[in-house]
């Protein structure tokens, strides 16, 4: 057996097991979901409980995201970015903000694109959204405070020699860890295992945005008061409106 | 009201689903842990289910093929695919499913589907 055949034979096991565990993962977060919300259901229960409740639930789908990501991310190996359909960032930004707040039902959460374009068509499908999705709930688990400000700007530039939509997510009281500010994703992942682990998924993003002729970057920001924020940057194809 | 046949392998999952159902006033009116199970029953039942909540990967015999089945023997019955495999959505419509939810869902986006199956 060649070393490809071999290296390929290894990567099939992986995406085999990795497929097995994911699935259980998923089931067994259906199970803690619907119990936590049929336990919101109950008109007793205390603030406190209610608040540990829904907080429980942000757990739940964070741990979702990070095996869907995963599972995403084995999907787009060998993906032809020209098979996908183009994706209007903007209605992708909306929905991904709705999204987002599913996750942290107990936090106030507010999203403000500026400024605003007519319209912005990319390549990259739902996966695309995905990846601003992401993006938007790593900024909320950064962000200690309750209520949570992001901004979005968007706009069209070169990247890797071609026409992109650059959109940047940000957070001036989201603390990146010293560790992480100003260095590559993959980079942090190989030599920090415990920071890697706080900022769940954000290499499979970037491997994602790169199967998709993208690119997915993270910056400290200098915030408000002195505290450092974090910025993710998101550069997607062009495409033409279908 | 109406009645329910709930179909997965995990039984904390059935569980789940009869607790939110009942709770909500549906009736669950039986249970299976596989295919070949929920074909059995279904098929030996005097009244069928108003809506079958189906499961994928399961042993014995997987959900798409469970579906083929029971929709062969009942063309009009009303199937919800329910499955952590996103990739399978277009199997279980093609198979007879009406509907299709990605594991882990929201109570209410059940619920919504319920009803709405229901009403027709």
């Amino acid at each position: 057996m060649t070393a490809e055949e071999e290296l390929r034979r290894k990567q099939e096991r992986f995406a085999y097991y990795m497929d097995l565990v994911g699935h259980d993962v998923l089931n067994n977060n259906q199970a803690v979901l619907g119990y936590l919300e049929l336990m919101l259901t109950n008109p007793d229960i205390d603030k406190t409980t209610r608040e540990y409740a829904l907080k429980a639930i942000t757990g739940v789908r964070i741990s979702t995201a990070l095996v869907e990501n995963i599972k995403r991310s084995l999907a787009t190996r060998g993906l032809d970015p020209a098979s996908l359909r183009p994706i209007n960032l903007l209605k992708a930004l909306l929905q991904a903000e709705r999204d987002l707040k599913q996750f942290f039902p107990s936090r106030k959460i507010s999203v403000t694109l500026e400024p605003k374009v007519d319209e912005a068509y990319a390549v990259g499908n739902t996966v695309a959204q995905e990846l601003l999705l992401h993006a938007m709930v790593n900024l909320a688990r950064l962000d200690r405070e309750d209520k949570v400000e992001m901004k979005v700007r968007i706009k069209e530039q070169q990247c890797k020699g071609r026409t992109c939509w650059v959109v940047t997510i940000e957070d001036v009281n989201a603390e990146l860890p010293a560790s992480v500010q100003n260095k590559d994703i993959e980079e942090v992942y190989m030599q920090d295992v415990s920071t890697s682990a706080k900022l769940t998924g954000m290499l499979f993003a970037s491997m994602i945005a790169s199967r998709l002729g993208g690119e997915f970057h993270v910056k400290a920001l200098q915030g408000s008061d002195g505290k450092m924020g974090t910025a993710f940057t998101l550069a997607l194809r062009k495409a033409n409106k279908p | 009201m109406t009645s329910v046949l709930i179909v997965d392998d995990e039984m904390f999952i059935v569980e789940l689903y009869r607790d939110i159902l009942q709770l909500r006033g549906y009736k669950v009116v039986g249970t299976a842990f596989d295919g070949e199970e929920a074909l059995k029953k279904y098929s030996e039942a005097a009244n069928k289910p108003d809506v079958v909540i189906m499961d994928h990967r399961m042993p014995v015999m997987n959900g798409v093929d469970a579906t083929r089945e029971i929709v062969r023997l009942n063309p009009r019955q009303k199937v919800i695919f329910v499955s952590a495999d996103v990739m399978v959505e277009k199997e279980a419509r093609e198979a007879g499913a009406v509907d299709f939810l990605p594991k882990p869902f929201r109570m209410d986006d059940l619920i919504e589907k319920m009803e709405r199956l229901s009403a027709k």
